[in-house]
């Protein structure tokens, strides 16, 4: 199998990266009627697997779910989860060739045995729909004709999506059709329908393409969103405790802290994140972000180089082959770093402490969702795609952090990403090694010392004007809009 | 001084009792008395004029000189002014008693009393025949009696009552500067007319003194006038709205049915073939101990128990698993439980609270009409909250929550209301106040109800249909 992104033209490259779109409510006025009375069948029975299917058949559809015959005999939680739940659960044998729909929901890493195990018993016409395109895009997966392929993404963990369903509204959701296997024309019905059954449309979702989708995500998940959260993690409490802060302190403000300046980034953007600053303070973050930023401007362009010619998938793939040995190595090495190891202490931080005592948290953050939207913008990735790749999922994982720590977060993610963020952790912990020498403790841990309050009104001007002129500012405020009209609660 | 009031029960002649009083009037303490029409308020001040059989308990440290206002009072001396007319075996025509005689004989304080006159303006009748006098003229004149009889305590049973606003004033001004000297029982009908200098408020519910309240408590001051707004306002609960009306229903199929029900978890069978059948128009209360399947049964009619798909169930019309969407279900119901308050955890305001009701969500995500808003202002207005209606939801005390929740659940005038132990986790107060909403609720709509409550005390009048689960042998 060879990358299908490298196999296409510049020209079509570049608009299969261009393509997103947010969809509006009244494009779903047809609901689930295009999977209305349509066998569905999941392969996959985990997070997403068994919530996307609650969803599903809570909207009216027929679901099943089909596991390896081994997960079925040994009772595996997989067949649990299904059995539990009330679910039909058989071999590929014997629900395959029954599905008019086949929704794979395995991890990537198992995408390309699984699909070569079920593709020859799928119907002739049937679909296949993916929640991510790792496997057509960079694994090359030729998919039979007459199949129709489809991807529908739910952009939040599958707990999230059952969640919200239940309340009655939905999760962000991304779906796209394989142009190459359209055969019947029905993918973008069928994509739309499945978005409705699991409430995807109600909190908007956006029509993009398999590239656009792995090429931005990859790109989001491996610099900001995870990568960017443990480097900084393990530098800033390194530092604190080098500085001598209370080692619970420390490790408490960067465990909840992290999810409470993105708060802040969810509903405002960067600049609201900086806006819960006080002046001095908002400065002194600007300043630390732009030196941030062009230190690590060069491994955030490494990273994407690597996602768009495929030699980062290439490096996984083979670690994959190599029965994981790099990534089980990283994984242990995370578990055992000071910050990992340290409980948060028993003690009491306000809301705005955590803001006040991580300026260079909330610097880091700025430096991160910039350089991430910047270089994805740059690589031809259109704007929307980049704000949710990059600012829109940062509290997302943020949250898991706060939950668990780095462990919890790396447990959430995929492997792919995992194995990404541990790639640019490794460079850029070095990368920021003088930088943090001339960090002290007014930045991080004990706040600016309440003698220098006073701020240059022509630099507050400049800095409130930068904050605010930055591109995913503008889309930022766009797609939030239209968040909330979709999501007027308050 | 002090009166005290223990357990005290009270008959008067077998038309009405009063229970178990316990009570305390202190010095420099001043009471308002409040609850519903028939509640005990006026027997219970009565009773302290001394009116009634004391059947049980005691009354202690009542003082000589008792002050009284009432209707009872003030009929009683009409009624005995007109006997004496009645009496009299002459036959010339009696003019009863004259209002200055009402007043002055037996007065022991006869300055007061002229300052009274003077301020209420009635010079012009003292030499009228009190039994002549109008409703309004003759209660001022028991007012006057009350006040200039060197009182111990005053028992003032609705003196606020047909006084127009400067004679209102110019009364309560007067109880105001006898604070340091007497205390005041009031009973009161409305919160506010509750005079300032008031320390203390009671409510009464079917002869119980239920509440004792101080005033400058305002989290139970707010409670009790909330109680009480619900409990005697006038006002319906809304109609449901128009446009988004629930489709009908068949007349002839029952609401729910449920055949052979088994809900299990692994080997353990939590209901075991259980039938039941909910008829249209039908009230039923579902009891059992804990941990006996009554929520998990109530999910699986919701829709919310994943097993709903594995059993025969028959709700609104729909076999369970047939195509049938949640929402198609939960659209013919309101729910109201403890855990719906847990995930209520949104940042939204109560209008919108209610308003999500009519989308069976929870926060509200969709643009409410103009419609949805006027409807959920009439539920507030209902709930006494109407000044609140833009205050997050988080915000309100936990009973608070809780009726707002029942209001959501009834807003879309479900065929189907689910009560899951509506007052769970309530003090008294609270649960008085749910229950009267729930009370309001099925007296004024068509809606059945399944009520779940452990508390045998916490009946809803109307429910005559009862299921009741055992401990299943784990």
């Amino acid at each position: 199998m060879a990358n299908y992104f490298n196999t296409l033209p510049l020209r079509e490259q570049l608009e299969q990266l261009a393509k997103c779109r947010f969809m509006h409510l009244d494009e779903f006025t047809d609901g689930v009627d295009a999977l209305k009375g349509k066998k569905i069948v999941v392969i996959g029975c985990g997070a997403q697997g068994l919530n996307q299917g609650l969803n599903l058949r809570d909207s009216g559809l027929d679901v099943s779910y089909t596991l390896r015959a081994a997960a079925i005999a040994e009772k595996r939680q997989s067949w649990k989860n299904a059995t539990d739940n009330g679910f039909t659960v058989g071999t590929y044998e014997e629900l395959i060739p029954t599905a008019d729909v086949v929704l794979n929901l395995t991890p990537d890493k198992q995408h390309t045995p699984v699909v070569n195990a079920v593709m020859p018993l799928m119907k002739q016409g049937a679909c296949l729909s993916y929640s991510h395109g790792f496997n057509i895009v960079e694994e090359g997966m030729q998919i039979r004709d007459d199949l129709t392929v489809i991807m529908v993404a739910p952009k939040c963990p599958g707990s999230e999506v059952r969640a919200e369903y239940v309340r009655g509204f939905g999760v962000p959701t991304l779906i796209a059709v394989h142009e190459d296997n359209d055969p019947q024309g029905e993918g973008l019905a069928m994509a739309k329908a499945y978005a409705v059954g699991t409430g995807g449309h109600k909190a908007g979702v956006l029509m993009s393409s398999f590239i656009a989708e792995v090429k931005s995500d990859l790109m989001g998940e491996q610099t900001i969103l995870c990568g960017m959260l443990q480097t900084g993690s393990l530098l800033c409490y390194d530092k604190m405790i080098a500085e001598g802060v209370d080692a619970g302190y420390a490790s408490k403000l960067i465990q909840f802290g992290w999810e409470t300046i993105t708060e802040a980034l969810k509903y405002g953007g960067v600049t609201n994140m900086l806006d819960r600053l006080s002046n001095p303070a908002k400065i002194k973050a600007f300043d630390l972000s732009e030196e941030l930023k062009v230190i690590m401007r060069p491994l955030y362009n490494k990273h994407q180089d690597d996602i768009m010619d495929g030699t980062f998938s290439s490096t996984m793939m083979a670690d994959w082959a190599n029965d994981d040995v790099n990534l089980l190595g990283w994984r242990a090495d995370t578990a055992e770093t000071a910050f990992e190891k340290m409980p948060a202490g028993d003690v009491e931080i306000s809301e705005q402490e955590y803001f006040d005592h991580g300026i260079l948290m909330v610097a880091m953050v700025k430096a991160g969702v910039e350089l991430a939207f910047e270089t994805m913008t740059a690589a031809g990735i259109i704007a929307d795609s980049a704000y949710y790749e990059s600012l829109h999922e940062t509290p997302l994982i943020a949250n898991t952090i706060a939950r668990k720590k780095l462990y919890e977060m790396n447990a959430t993610i995929s492997d792919t990403a995992e194995y990404g963020c541990y790639l640019y952790n490794h460079a850029c912990l070095p990368l920021l090694g003088d930088f943090m020498k001339d960090i002290s403790t007014d930045v991080i841990g004990r706040g600016l010392s309440m003698d220098d309050t006073g701020v240059d009104n022509a630099r507050l001007i400049e800095v409130n004007a930068a904050l605010r002129a930055h591109p995913v500012e503008a889309i930022g405020s766009e797609l939030r809009g239209y968040m909330a009209d979709m999501k007027k609660i308050v | 001084m002090t009166i005290t009031v223990e357990n005290l029960s009270v008959d008067f002649d077998q038309r009405f009792q009063l229970h178990n009083i316990n009570w305390a009037i202190e010095d420099q303490h001043h009471w308002v008395i409040t609850g519903t029409n028939g509640a005990g308020k006026s027997a219970l001040a009565a009773s302290l004029a001394g009116a009634g059989d004391i059947t049980d308990g005691q009354i202690s440290g009542l003082p000589e000189r008792i002050g009284v206002v009432s209707f009872e009072a003030q009929e009683e001396l009409i009624d005995k002014e007109r006997k004496k007319d009645d009496a009299d075996i002459m036959d010339i025509i009696s003019e009863g008693t004259p209002v200055r005689d009402i007043i002055f004989n037996d007065c022991l304080d006869p300055d007061t009393a002229h300052a009274m006159i003077a301020k209420f303006e009635l010079e012009y009748i003292l030499d009228r025949a009190f039994r002549k006098l109008s409703t309004g003229e003759s209660r001022k004149v028991m007012i006057i009696r009350a006040l200039s009889c060197k009182p111990q305590l005053l028992l003032l049973d609705e003196p606020f009552d047909g006084l127009d606003a400067d004679t209102l004033a110019m009364l309560q001004g007067y109880l105001n500067e006898l604070v340091t000297k007497v205390p005041m029982v009031l009973i009161l009908n409305r919160f506010d007319e509750i005079p300032e200098f008031i320390t203390h408020i009671a409510y009464m519910d079917q002869g119980e003194l239920q509440h004792q309240v101080d005033k400058s408590d305002q989290e139970a001051y707010d409670n009790l006038y909330q109680l009480l707004h619900i409990k005697t306002s006038d006002l319906d609960i809304p109609e449901a709205e128009a446009e988004s009306a629930i489709p009908k229903l068949p007349m002839d199929q029952p609401l729910v049915k449920l055949t052979d029900l088994t809900i299990k978890y692994d080997e353990f069978k939590l209901i075991d073939q259980l039938n039941w059948t909910i008829e249209r128009n039908q009230h039923w209360q579902l009891s059992g101990p804990n941990g006996s399947g009554k929520t998990a049964i109530l999910s699986i009619i919701n829709g919310d128990h994943p097993q709903c798909y594995t059993n025969d169930i028959f709700v609104f019309g729909f076999k369970r698993g047939s195509g049938e969407s949640i929402w198609q279900i939960k659209q013919f119901i309101g729910y109201v439980s403890t855990a719906l308050q847990w995930e209520y955890r949104v940042q939204i305001s109560l209008r919108n609270v209610i308003i999500s009701g009519f989308h069976d969500s929870i926060g509200l995500y969709t643009k409410a009409s103009d419609q949805e808003k006027k409807i959920a202002d009439q539920w507030l207005a209902v709930l006494g909250m109407s000044d609140r209606a833009d205050t997050p939801f988080q915000k309100l005390s936990y009973g608070d929550q809780r009726l707002l929740l029942i209001a959501r659940a009834m807003v879309k005038h479900p065929p189907l209301l689910i009560l899951d132990e509506p007052c769970l986790g309530l003090d008294d107060m609270n649960r008085q106040l749910v229950l009267a909403l729930i009370e309001k609720i099925c007296s004024g709509s068509e809606t059945s109800v399944i009520y779940v409550n452990h508390h045998a005390e916490d009946k809803i009048a109307g429910i005559d249909n009862f299921l009741a689960l055992e401990q299943r042998q784990k």
